[in-house]
Order: C-alpha cells, then structure tokens, then sequence
C-alpha cells in the first residue's frame, strides 16, 4: 500500500476523532447524552488506520441504579412538597384550630361567670362561629389538596402516556435503522435511554430489554406500558369507590377500562402523590372530622341537658353534616344505604379512618358482614359490629359499627361481595355549623333553671378536658396527637429525601464519569487529533516530497 | 475518576444549595425566636406544646373566673358590710326603745327611725351588680329576691341554690349566698330565743333564756311554759317538744323566781293569767327572717300601748327582737366572714395559678423557643460555609484547559 493511502487513512481517522470530540464538546450540557469515543484499529492488510466505531460511553446497569434512585427521589419530593404544606398549616400556633378551641372554651367560662349576660351569650355564639369557621376552612384547605391530587395525577398521566408513545416510537425507530445500516444512531440510543429516565422520574417502572434490542418497560406489577413499538396508555378516572378521587386505571384486552389498585404504582411523582394521599391527607382529613364530630356530639349533647333562657331544653348547638357511603358500582345485589348517621350512644367508638363494608354471607340471618378499617387494614371483630332488623322484613335494617349506623333500603336484596365505602367523618370538619344564632337559646342552666344558674354552662367548659373523641383524647389532646402525626411524617419524609438525593447525587456522580463529558479531556483530545491530522498530512506532503523528487531525477 | 464537567458544576451548585437553605433556615428562626417554626421541626415539642398551650389556656379561664368570682363576692361583701351595720343600728334602737322612761311619741320617732333602717335593709337584700343582675336571688338573680307580699311583710322568692364558678382544676367556689342564707337564717350555735305567746291576757314578762348546761337532759328541744290557776294558785307546767317534763309539772309560780330547765335558766315576772304561755325555742326554730323581727318590733312601737297586759307584750316582742337580731347579726357576720375566707382563698390560688403560669410559660419556652447563643453561632458558621462555596464556585471558571489554548 502506498504511503498516500496510509496517509489519507490517518487523516481520515483524525478528522472522525476530531469531530467526535467536537460533538462531545458540543453537547457538554445535554442531559441525555452519553460520551462518545472514536475507537481506532489497525488495518489488518496494508497498514494504514480505520475506525472501527464511534463507541457510546454508556452502562446499562449503572443507568438502571440511576433510574431506580431517581425514581425514588422524586417520588420524595413529591410528597415532601405536599406534605410541608399540611405542616405549615399546622405551624400557626396563632391562628389555628387550638387557640380557637380555647377561645370558645374560655367563653363559655365567661358564660359560667354570667350565664344571663347577653355580652357573655355573645361571646360564645361569636367564638363558636369563629371555631367552627375555622373547622370548615381547614376541611376547605384540605379538600383543595385533594382536588389538586387528583389535578396533578390526570397531569402525570398525560405526561407518561405521551413519554410511552414516544419511546414506542423511539422503539420503531431503532429497529427500522437497524434493520436498514446493522445499527443504530447513537443519538436514538441516547434519546430512548433519557425517555426511560424520564418516565422514571413520574412513575417506578420495571425495564426489560428483548433480545438486547427493544425496550419493553411494565409496572411493576407486570401491567404493560410500552412492548416494542406498542405503548398502552394509563387512564386517569373516578375511582368506582368514591366519586370525588381521582385513581389509575387501564384498558384490559376486552377494551373496559379497568381501576387499579391505589399502591400499585410506586416511585415517582405519581407514586409520591398516591402515597401522600393515601399516608396523609386522608388522614388529616379523618382527624380533623373525627375531633369535629366529636365535639359537635359531645357538645350537643351537654347542651341537650340543660335549659335556656326561656326555660326550654336545650337544642343542638352545632350542626355536623352525616357520614357518606358510596356503593360500588359493580355491586351484584340492589341493596343501597338510604340513610348513615352518628350513633352517638357508642360515639366514642368514632375513629378517624375510612372503611368498607363487605357481604360474606347473604343467605345467612342476620347477614355476614366484613368490615374493614382502611387505615389499619383490620377487620372489626363481630362483637363490634350490630345488626338491627326492625320490621323482620329486611327493610331498614340498620348496621352499626365504628359509631356509624348504616340503613339499608332491604337487606333482603343484599348480595355477596356487595361492597360499600363508608366515610364517617372525612368531610364532617367542612359541615360544622353552629346551630344557635338565638342568645337566649343557649342553654346554661342546670334543668332546675334560672338566670343566674350557670350548672350546664360549667359542665359545657368542662368538656374541655373531657376525654370527647374517640373515647380516649380531649379535643386539644387529638389535636397535638395530629400536629405530632404530620410533623412526624413530614420529618420522617424530609429525611429520607436528604438521604435518598445523597444516593442519586452519587450514582449520577458514577454516571456522569462513565458517560459524561470533561472538557479539559476533550480540550487535550482536540489538541491531540490536531497534531493526530497534522502529522498524516505532512506524511501526505512526504509522499509527494518523494514523488517529486523521483520525478525531479528525469530532469 | 473521571469527573465530568457537568459533575463539576452541579456539585457546586448542589453544595451553594444547601448551604443557602441552612442559612435561610438558621435565620428565619432566629427572626421568628422559635427553634420549632414548623411541627416537623420537632414533632414532639410540637406536639407537648399544644398540650402546654391548652393547660395555658385552661390556667387563663380560672384566672379570669377568679376575677369575676372576686369582684361580686367582694360586692356582697361590701354590701354585708352596710347590712351588719344597719342591724347593729336597729339594735341600739330597740335598746333605746326598751326603755320604760320613752313616752309614746319618743317610741313612734325610733318606730320611724327603725322603719328607715328596715326600708334600707329592703334595698341591701335586693342589691344588684353592676349588670343589674340581684346579688342575693341564687340561680334567680333576674328578679328582685325580697318582694313586698302585699300585705307589708317582705317575703324571700329567690332560689336557695347559689351560682358556683370554676377558679380552679378541682375547685368549684360559691361565688355569691342566697337571701335566705343571708336574711332569715341564724348561725348554727345560736342559743334559744323565748317568746311570749300572743294571746297572753296577763301582764308576764320574762328575761333570758340563758344557757346553763348544754349538756342537760332536753337541752336543744323546744319548750313550752304554759300557766294555769289551780284552786286560787297559779301554777306552771314545762313540756319538752310536747312532751312534759318530770318535775315541772303544775309548779307554783312565783314571779320574780328564777326558773330551771333542760339545761337553761329563765326568770318570769308579773302575774300571768290561766291559759298564758311562753315558747322557748332553739333559734333555729322559731322566727329567723330579719324582716319579721323589725315588723313585729316597728309594729308594737308604732302602736301605744294603754293597758299593762299591752305593755309586757310589748316589752316581750321587744326583749324577743332585740335576741333576734343579735342572732341576725351574727349570722350576717359569719356569711361576711365566710365571704373573706373565699377571698382570701381566691389570692391564694392567684398565687398558685401565676407560678403554674411561669412553669407553662417555662416549659413552652424550653419547648419551642431559641437558644439564641446557639443560633448566632450556628448563623456565623453557616454564613462562613456559604461564602467558601460562593469562592469555590467562583474559583472554577478559571480552572479549564481552554484558557491555555
């Protein structure tokens, strides 16, 4: 082979390094892109160079560490943005709900003090509205957070619908290029691996690779996301339990849409948003409706003991909206709650949790039922469950457990796996009202009457200490019992992110020196296959020195 | 190892981060003075503080309670004050009146006087506080306690039952007494009052009773002295709660002779008539309504008395009046006094309850507040961290290859 030709091969190979160093140096910042290195060979005949690749700097199981982290991190952050604002909330020792309680409290010492003073009367009407004012400003807040979720999961599952459909493009892409050139691009390659990261950032995701080819990536509880160049879409919907929260469901291959289970998606802003809900704000808002109800029933009746100006008895004081139940809608049997109410004999059996009431035994007398505590995932013994059938008919037939009765329309028509979702208390708080706007009707005397009889007013102010919810806590005691639950958990949360984003900082910090760029390298690089080009153009120049000066000989 | 470019410049981002957000932590807490800003800074304290800030609360219901508990109690006090002085008044009155040198008109101007008293004692029974609500009318303090019944006796129609206050965790005080407990009550330990019987046609009078032993046989029962003329002699008889008592029966009388029984010793003067009497009753027994003593006193001073039998009934409800206020007053006294000591008590737990106040404040403090001494120091370091990240972030610029090319 000819000087010449061994020449241009190194000219050749150094024009290929030199702009693979300048596309290095180009995409420096661009997330996604992995380092490249042209890697020379020798040419096996003739001598001279060739290159044999342009090489992605790219490890496929540091990446998958990566994703794996990321998604968790995010779904951290997630949570943490949402959870501090329930801390916040509750970080007011000002304006919150507890001085407030105090503040009706300490008026109705006042009333104590003079129970026929429409000043002291005014008080207390003035402090129980700003209370309960507060109760349904507090639901408000949170029914906004709630909202918000729902908002921001029909968001993330337009970005991930629109993340899959791309990478099943990408998918397409890869497959065509290899199909036509034996290879892909490297920046297809780059720009399906980034769609994965991605995608991991919104949701936990398994990632399989066929044949060491096509990307299929899953949930991880097998449910297909992207399978080559098909992608199946998530669908944001009403859960079939509770109309007013928005859940996860997907089309199965008879084309219904299908809901998921709330846990089935981890990691990523969607995983953090369903764990927040589920972990926290369901249980804000329990707390917060179980110390509203309690102190509404509690209330009511102390007030119910005693007499008012005029000498009548006491009506309610507050008003507290009922619990909701919702059927599920695919219930076999044409039973439906016609009616859910307190049962304020066993009140203090009112817990803050959500449950679902389930048929075992239809056939049976009185009915088998299961009923679960959503929180704890217990299901109630039967000795706390009581079925009443007053008509021995079936119709309105009542179930109480958990200080809720349930009426039935018929029992009768009730089916197994009949499922019903009851909510005792998690909008109670937003329906507190006080029920008095009379000054004369509040009722502080004693049965025995008289302006100056304050008895059922200091039995009222006592209440405070009384242990009103749940049977076991006063309502200040509930409410630190709350304050200490969602700093804990916002605590617990800010914790593990700081330790989580340690992790991915590190692993990206791996990533990065595997396949990210380093300019003062690719500076080195670039003077490197300057003199690299400059050195076979002056082996082309020698080659011509020769043949020139074999032809100067004729001369 | 490699270190990418990007590396590079993200650590330092990520470190100038989070020595910014340390900063900005360190000074909001030391602009807001609290160590806990958020529950989550400290979940526990967070948690105690609100029980802390409750007990707070609850400490600040009974002070205020006590506030008002003191001011209406020292109110009756003050008004007990006028009405101790007012029955001591009444009493020199019926001192004066008693005596046998008074022509009718002297004893009608102390009727005058004594009614004056009476009208003002009326308007003390039916005090009110500054919110017009009747100090002495119990669970009824919206009407007046003591009414005219029309027929010019002051009649009690308040309630018995007296409004209580919370002034402390296990203390409910009696912020006010009733009219009755007040007016027409007699302290226990009141001795026994005599009185002569209305219908008496002679002209007996009587001194004492006095109380000799208060251990004897009968002593604390009601007795009836009743007289009865026996073949030419007048003569006595005693019976104990209607029951008669061995060795008083049928007894010649004599005037002037001292008389003995159950334990009390009595002395009767002037000439009975058969069928007169006297009743000697515990206090408790017999008439205990101030009112009724000064209308019984004002209506025989009114009235001239022409005859004898007219005169010793008159120096009898006299001599029984003046032994009625006596107890009157006392009992006024002991209420007053029970009123001090509730005052009294109410400092007492201001006290208690200021210290309990420090400690909340204490503990809240311990709890939630700044050691500002840490903080600075904290806020010092971290701004030294921040300002070595900001030199190296600044120093990297510098640091690349292509600045030697």
């Amino acid at each position: 082979m000819s000087i010449f030709s061994t020449g241009l091969s190194g000219l050749n190979a150094a024009q290929n390094a030199l702009s693979t160093t300048s596309n290095n140096i180009s995409n420096v910042f661009t997330p996604g892109y992995n380092r490249e290195e042209a890697i020379l060979g020798e040419r096996s005949t003739g001598g001279g160079v060739q290159v044999n690749d342009i090489q992605r700097q790219f490890d496929r199981y540091v990446a998958d560490q990566l994703n794996g982290a990321t998604s968790e991190s995010s779904a951290l952050d997630t949570y943490r943005n949402q959870v501090e604002q329930i801390d916040s909330l509750l970080a007011d020792r000002e304006a919150g709900l507890a001085p407030l309680m105090q503040g009706f409290f300490s008026s109705m010492e006042d009333l104590a003090s003079s129970p026929a003073d429409p000043a002291a009367r005014q008080g207390v009407l003035g402090s129980a509205d700003t209370l309960s004012a507060q109760f349904r400003s507090f639901d408000g807040y949170l029914r906004d957070m709630q909202e918000g979720v729902n908002g921001q999961i029909r968001d993330e599952v337009t970005q991930i619908n629109n993340t899959t459909e791309q990478l099943a493009g990408v998918n397409r892409d890869i497959s065509l290029a290899r199909a036509r050139d034996g290879e892909a691009a490297n920046g297809l390659l780059n720009q399906r691996d980034q769609l994965v990261h991605e995608l991991n950032e919104r949701l936990g995701v398994r990632l399989d690779v066929q044949d060491g080819k096509a990307y299929n990536v899953s949930l991880p509880n097998g449910q297909p996301l992207v399978a080559g160049s098909q992608s199946f879409e998530l669908q944001a919907i009403d859960s079939p339990d509770d109309p007013q929260r928005t859940v996860l469901g997907y089309r199965n291959s008879g084309g219904d849409v299908v809901p998921m289970e709330e846990d089935a998606v981890t990691g990523g802003n969607l995983g953090g948003l369903m764990s927040f809900r589920s972990e926290t704000l369901d249980k804000t808002q329990n707390q917060i409706g179980q110390m509203a109800v309690s102190l509404a029933t509690a209330f009511n009746e102390q007030h119910a003991e005693g007499v008012d100006l005029d000498g009548e008895a006491g009506g309610d004081f507050f008003e507290i909206g009922q619990p909701r139940t919702y059927a599920a809608v695919d219930n076999p049997g044409g039973a439906e709650i016609i009616d859910a109410s307190f049962d304020t004999e066993n009140i203090d059996r009112l817990r803050a949790s959500d449950y679902t009431v389930k048929v075992t035994d239809s056939e049976s007398d009185p009915p088998g039922f299961e009923v679960r505590q959503r929180d704890t995932g217990e299901v109630l013994g039967a000795d706390e469950l009581t079925f009443n059938d007053p008509n021995n008919d079936g119709s309105d037939a009542t179930l109480s457990f958990g200080g809720v009765t349930l009426t039935f329309d018929d029992a009768g028509k009730l089916a197994e796996n009949d499922s019903f979702e009851v909510q005792p208390v998690r909008n109670a708080s937003g329906s507190l009202e006080t029920a008095i706007g009379d000054l004369d009707r509040i009722a502080a005397a004693s049965a025995s009457g008289g302006t100056g009889n304050n008895e059922n007013a200091l039995a009222m102010q006592d209440l405070q200490d009384a242990s009103v919810v749940g049977g076991s806590a006063s309502l200040s005691g509930a409410y630190g019992a709350m304050v200490s639950d969602v700093g804990n958990r916002t605590n617990v949360v800010q914790v593990n992110l700081e330790a989580r984003q340690g992790l991915t900082e590190q692993l990206e910090a791996t990533q990065q020196s595997e396949s990210g760029v380093n300019l003062d390298e690719e500076a080195a690089n670039l003077i490197r296959y300057q003199q690299y080009y400059q050195a076979n153009a002056k082996v082309i120049e020698a080659g011509k020195t020769m043949i020139d000066t074999i032809l100067g000989l004729r001369a | 190892m490699r270190i990418s470019t990007v590396t590079m410049f993200e650590q330092s981002v990520t470190s100038l981060n989070q020595q910014q957000s340390g900063f900005l932590d360190v000074s909001q807490q030391i602009a807001s003075g609290r160590r806990v800003v958020n529950p989550s800074d400290d979940p526990q304290a967070a948690s105690r503080a609100v029980g802390v800030d409750q007990s707070m609360a609850v400490t600040e219901q009974y002070t205020d309670s006590r506030v008002s508990a003191r001011n209406t109690l020292s109110q009756s006090e003050s008004v007990l004050n006028s009405v101790s002085d007012a029955v001591t008044s009444a009493k020199t009155l019926l001192v004066q009146a008693s005596s046998d040198t008074l022509s009718d008109a002297d004893r009608e101007s102390v009727a005058s006087e004594l009614r004056g008293v009476y009208e003002t004692l009326a308007g003390q029974a039916n005090a009110t506080d500054g919110n017009g609500r009747y100090l002495f009318g119990g669970y009824e303090d919206g009407s007046k306690p003591f009414v005219d019944n029309g027929n010019g006796n002051i009649e009690y129609v308040g309630s018995t039952e007296v409004r209580q206050q919370r002034i402390d965790a296990s203390r409910l005080m009696e912020v006010s007494d009733s009219g009755q407990e007040i007016f027409q009550s007699v302290p226990s330990g009141a001795g026994y009052v005599a009185e002569a019987r209305t219908g008496n046609n002679g002209d007996l009078t009587f001194k004492g009773p006095e109380t000799l032993d208060a251990d004897a046989d009968n002593y604390g029962k009601r007795f009836e002295i009743s007289f009865a003329e026996d073949g030419g002699t007048m003569t006595y008889s005693v019976s104990a709660d209607g029951d008669p008592v061995a060795g008083m029966q049928g007894v010649t009388y004599q005037s002037g002779e001292p008389l003995q029984f159950g334990g009390l010793s009595m002395e009767l003067q002037g000439s009975p008539e058969d069928g007169d009497g006297l009743s000697v009753g515990p206090a408790d027994t017999m008439n205990t309504d101030l009112f009724k003593t000064l209308e019984k006193a004002i209506g025989v001073l009114e009235n001239p008395a022409e005859t004898s039998q007219e005169q010793s009934a008159r120096r009898n409800t006299l001599n029984t009046a003046m032994r009625e206020l006596d107890n009157s007053l006392d009992n006024v006294l002991t209420v007053r006094a029970s009123m001090g000591a509730r005052l009294n008590e109410l400092d007492v737990v201001d006290s208690v309850s200021d210290n309990r106040m420090l400690n909340h404040e204490q503990a809240l403090s311990d709890l939630v507040d700044l050691d500002y001494a840490e903080a600075i120091s904290e806020y010092s370091m971290r701004q030294v961290g921040m300002q070595a990240s900001q030199k190296t972030f600044a120093d990297l610029k510098g640091m690349s290859l292509f600045q030697y090319l």
